[in-house]
């Protein structure tokens, strides 16, 4: 008896740390800073237990009974802390109140636990072994947990599982201990019911756990993010909410799947549509895969050279189902080439020409993507341009980011080119623009690829026009040495964020 | 050997310790480029060995740096081919060596030309030559990208190097009077780059005093003036503001127009202008050329390095002037204002970019308060847009103390000690670089440049040596007691010039 006693002691030390440290670290992971969270909580609960052993002396009569119910309640409480903090901080405001106030009951539980058992057992053995031996297992259950928890049960099982573990632990310690005091019980049937009650919800719990920490996740972001990567390069992010998939790279929005068509049809067509036999196109940038799906509507297209940065991209567009299904397997078309290079030595060292040229790359909201927006760059990739030939670029927003869009457009000038700028609206983005150059002057197409969504033969004269809010600004070309266009972006979305 | 438990627990825990330790990265590296040896022979009068054979060249350049391989360029460019330069290193360009590792090419000392005036017809003309500059534009690639300078100053950063964070009113008053008399003697038009074409003796008494003495008598007492004016004397001189001719200080801020343009660079600094020299004439080059001695006659010149006399009517003295007496049999009275400057330039490669505390990446980085001079990023001309590895250019001008005494201790001192410094000095901003680095290398140069002290710029001896000696014309920048780009290749063109003017005449 007196193992077994001593076990279940070493049982309880370990259910009452786990839960202390379940509640450290959702604290931590769900609010941050750890330091001041665990702090706190260890701080909080310490005391608490100090209040649960001071409040042990009011307990005179049916020791065993009210351990074991205390047992019961801690397994209730410990086991579905974790469950209950995730979707407090999901669903409510009051995650820390909710917190403290789990982590003080817990801490009165634990604190009556120890006092209550040494009582207990106190006529069978001396004192000073009672205390010897209850602290002995009591510490060394801390120990174990305290392994245990950051090496097999976080990794493995998740916090919300862990605590529920420990609970099923309590609970199994509460109808051990009907067993072991029997002598000392009255109303043992009604105590062992209630067991194995708890026992039951702390199992189905266990079964449930990834419904409850998906629901509980799903409030915590916005939409579902189906997908997070850290490339060599940048940070994809990919959600869906419904049926709208979205791409963020670098916490920057690319497309929204509800309305890409838009930007991806005004980016391609009025200038493409416009060249009597294209036959071949460059992209740069738009590893999604969407401008090509947009270009390969033209069947006189024999070849599209895609340049991406990065091949994580353009693998990621190429596989995953939902992408696919979004670009219509663009990127797997016989007739795509797909270079992973940086854009501005790759135009430098290539000496093929392009009917055609895309260039969309992420804004200019740094000065090494401003590289790719100025005379140096414009003026290499204009060497590719064949007789016939046009380029389109990505320009910013003529409404939130005016003094930059006109700024790219100069920079075109600049260059040598003839610029014909338009702008479209896309939901997602609001107003946004693009600027067609070329050598030669430019006449609206006669003919766009049939089954588009947005664009019409009727409706692009509309494009070209700007209104006054978005009317040209004399701006400064963009050059390597000034990257006057970098500081014009900045200045920009200050104006609008602010 | 039997273990007892106590020692047992011992070892056991002292296992423990040491394989917990935290290893840092390993830093490789070495001195480069070192030229001591070479020079104190020369100093030492060391025996070297009998001609034994005989070379015959109308001219022969000396000295492989910026001046002789301008002077190389100017004769091919005149269709004159029959001459040969000697360069004492295995690797040619001097002051504008380069280096190469497989990330990126990186400069070993100078970084940059700004933008010429008006004035320097030469380098325009070389420019043009090169595809700098193109009807009238200069090529984008190869002016300094933005942003160009960063200054790190009470915890923070700012864009360009002249503090313009923390300043009272008293310093602003400062800094626009001194520019205001530095736009005064600009408009003088006596402080002109090259040099030659516009000093005045108008100006001579500010050659007669230090840079400082100069800022205090017109009362600029500002604390961040002044380390400004001395971070300019010690870029471009080596020499703190005290050890700095007045004359030379209110060139460096004089001599050219406010140009909104950067200077001119390449990821190599000036190293690409000597590559793009020795496609030129590089095939008149010749390396590991050591001259021991010159003698010359009134019918011609012999130079003769390791077991070859050059025969030659015309001589191009290109190497530092400061070697002449040592070559030169009755060179006459010996120079004394040619005082040089010690450096030490180092390479370091990252295998990642430090923490830069918020900063944005620039070209050029500079500590307030630091001794050195920071450094320079090589792949900041780089035309990517992801760039994870680089190599800095670290620049540190010994000018504390006597340059005797700093030439000693930069031969003294071990490679460690130099790296340990240098890390030191860029670990006070960026925490983080020991795990960054994995190599620098240290390239030590006794007489980097030459240094415009006191009374140098109207000095008798550079009158001397501004007209040949016998049939050997000078062309070295320390000429012009500034060592500039811009003045070198002045002075190695024009001693061309008057090289083929002399041998026209003489048909």
């Amino acid at each position: 008896m007196g193992v077994l006693l001593f076990i279940s002691v070493l049982l309880v030390a370990a259910c009452g740390l786990i839960y202390e440290l379940v509640a450290g670290t959702l604290a931590s992971y769900l609010v941050g800073d750890s330091i001041f969270q665990f702090s706190t909580v260890i701080g909080t609960y310490l005391f608490a237990m100090g209040i649960g052993s001071a409040l042990s002396r009011y307990l005179n009569r049916g020791l065993v009974y009210r351990f074991v119910w205390i047992e019961l309640l801690l397994g209730v409480i410990g086991g579905f802390s974790s469950a209950l903090l995730m979707l407090a901080f999901a669903f409510t405001q009051g995650f820390e109140l909710i917190l403290y106030a789990l982590v003080i009951v817990m801490g009165v539980l634990v604190g009556l636990e120890i006092p209550l058992l040494m009582r207990i057992v106190r006529g069978r053995y001396q004192f000073r072994d009672v205390i010897a031996h209850v602290l002995t297992f009591d510490y060394l259950g801390a120990l174990g947990a305290s392994l245990l928890f950051p090496i097999l049960l976080v990794p493995r099982l998740g916090l919300v599982r862990s605590a529920m573990l420990f609970g099923l632990i309590n609970a199994g310690v509460a109808l051990w201990s009907t067993f072991l005091f029997a002598r000392q019980l009255s109303g043992i049937r009604g105590l062992r019911a209630a067991c194995l009650l708890v026992l039951c919800g702390l199992g189905v719990g266990i079964a449930e756990a990834k419904r409850i920490t998906a629901t509980a996740e799903d409030n915590i972001y916005a939409d579902d993010i189906i997908l997070a990567r850290d490339s060599r390069y940048q940070h994809l992010v990919l959600t869906r909410f419904k049926d709208d998939l979205r791409l963020f790279l670098n916490s920057h929005l690319q497309f929204s799947s509800r309305d890409e068509y838009r930007y991806h049809e005004a980016l391609v067509h009025p200038g493409l549509a416009a060249i009597s036999v294209p036959r071949h196109v460059l992209v740069l940038g738009g590893g999604d895969g969407l401008a090509v799906r947009e270009i390969l509507k033209y069947p006189q297209i024999e070849s599209i050279t895609l340049v991406d940065l990065d091949p994580e991209m353009t693998r990621l567009f190429s596989t995953h189902p939902m992408l696919t299904q979004l670009n219509q397997k663009s990127l797997l078309s016989p007739k795509l080439h797909v270079v992973n290079a940086d854009a501005f030595p790759w135009v430098d060292s290539n000496t093929d020409s392009f009917d055609f040229i895309v260039i969309d790359f992420p804004d200019p909201t740094n000065y090494s993507l401003g590289k790719l927006y100025t005379t140096a760059f414009y003026r290499a990739v204009a060497r590719h341009l064949s007789a016939q030939g046009f380029m389109v670029v990505q320009s910013t927003s003529p409404m939130f980011a005016r003094d930059s869009f006109w700024c790219i457009a100069q920079t075109l000038k600049q260059a040598g080119l003839q610029t014909y700028p338009y702008h479209v609206y896309v939901p997602s983005f609001g107003e946004w623009g693009f600027v067609l150059a070329g050598a030669h002057e430019y006449s609206a197409p006669t003919l766009l690829p049939s089954g588009l969504r947005f664009l019409s033969l009727a409706g692009l004269p509309a494009l070209f026009q700007f209104p006054s809010d978005m009317a040209p600004l004399a701006m400064p070309p963009n050059q390597l040495n000034s990257q006057v266009l970098v500081r014009a972006y900045e200045n920009d979305w200050k104006d609008i964020s602010h | 050997m039997k273990v007892g438990r106590r020692e047992f627990l011992g070892l056991g825990s002292a296992a423990l310790v040491g394989l917990s330790l935290k290893s840092e990265r390993r830093i490789e590296g070495s001195f480069v480029n070192d030229s001591f040896q070479m020079g104190h022979l020369l100093r030492d009068r060391a025996a070297f060995p009998a001609p034994k054979k005989v070379e015959k060249f109308p001219v022969v350049i000396l000295g492989g740096g910026i001046a002789g391989l301008s002077a190389a360029w100017r004769l091919r460019k005149r269709g004159f081919t029959d001459f040969v330069l000697l360069e004492m290193n295995a690797q040619p360009g001097g002051n504008a060596r380069w280096g190469q590792n497989e990330i990126t090419a990186y400069p070993w000392a100078a970084h940059y030309v700004p933008v010429p005036g008006p004035k320097a017809e030469y380098v325009r003309e070389l420019f043009e030559d090169l595809g700098v500059l193109k009807n009238g534009q200069w090529e984008e690639r190869y002016l300094v990208f933005s942003p160009q300078e960063r200054l790190f100053l009470f915890g923070r950063w700012q864009e360009g190097i002249e503090p313009a964070v923390g300043l009272k009113q008293k310093d602003r008053d400062q800094f626009q009077r001194l520019e205001d008399l530095f736009a005064g003697f600009r408009k003088s038009g006596a402080f002109t780059i090259p040099l030659e074409l516009g000093r005045s003796a108008e100006f001579s008494d500010l050659d007669s005093i230090s840079f400082s003495d100069w800022l205090q008598k017109h009362g600029f007492d500002s604390r961040l003036l002044n380390w400004y004016m001395n971070y300019a004397c010690r870029d471009d001189y080596g020499a703190l503001a005290k050890d700095t001719s007045a004359w030379a200080g209110i060139h460096y801020f004089s001599s050219r127009e406010q140009e909104e343009k950067g200077p001119l660079t390449w990821p190599e600094g000036n190293g690409w202008i000597t590559r793009r020299l020795l496609e030129r004439v590089g095939e008149n080059v010749r390396t590991n050329q050591m001259v021991h001695r010159i003698t010359q006659t009134s019918r011609g010149v012999q130079v003769f390095a390791g077991e070859t006399e050059f025969h030659a009517e015309f001589a191009i003295f290109a190497a530092p002037t400061f070697l002449a007496p040592y070559l030169l049999e009755n060179f006459g009275a010996p120079l004394r204002d040619f005082v040089y400057s010690p450096w030490l330039t180092a390479n370091l490669t990252l295998e990642r970019l430090p923490d830069s505390r918020g900063g944005e990446p620039s070209w050029d980085t500079v500590f307030l308060d630091s001794p050195t001079l920071g450094y320079v990023d090589a792949m900041h001309q780089s035309l990517r847009t992801h760039i994870d590895r680089t190599v800095w250019t670290f620049y540190w001008a010994l000018a504390e103390g006597a340059p005797a005494q700093n030439r000693q201790l930069l031969l003294e001192r071990d490679w460690s000690y130099w790296k340990e410094a240098i890390l030191h000095d860029l670990e006070r901003v960026h925490s983080d670089i020991r795990q960054c680095v994995s190599r620098i290398d240290i390239m030590r140069m006794g007489h980097a440049m030459i240094r415009p002290t006191v009374g140098s710029i109207f000095s008798e001896d550079r009158r001397r040596l501004a007209q040949p000696l016998g049939r050997i014309f000078f062309a070295n920048s320390d000429l012009s007691g500034i060592s500039i780009f811009e003045e070198a290749q002045f002075h190695g063109v024009q001693a061309a010039q008057k090289a083929l003017d002399k041998l026209s005449r003489h048909g």
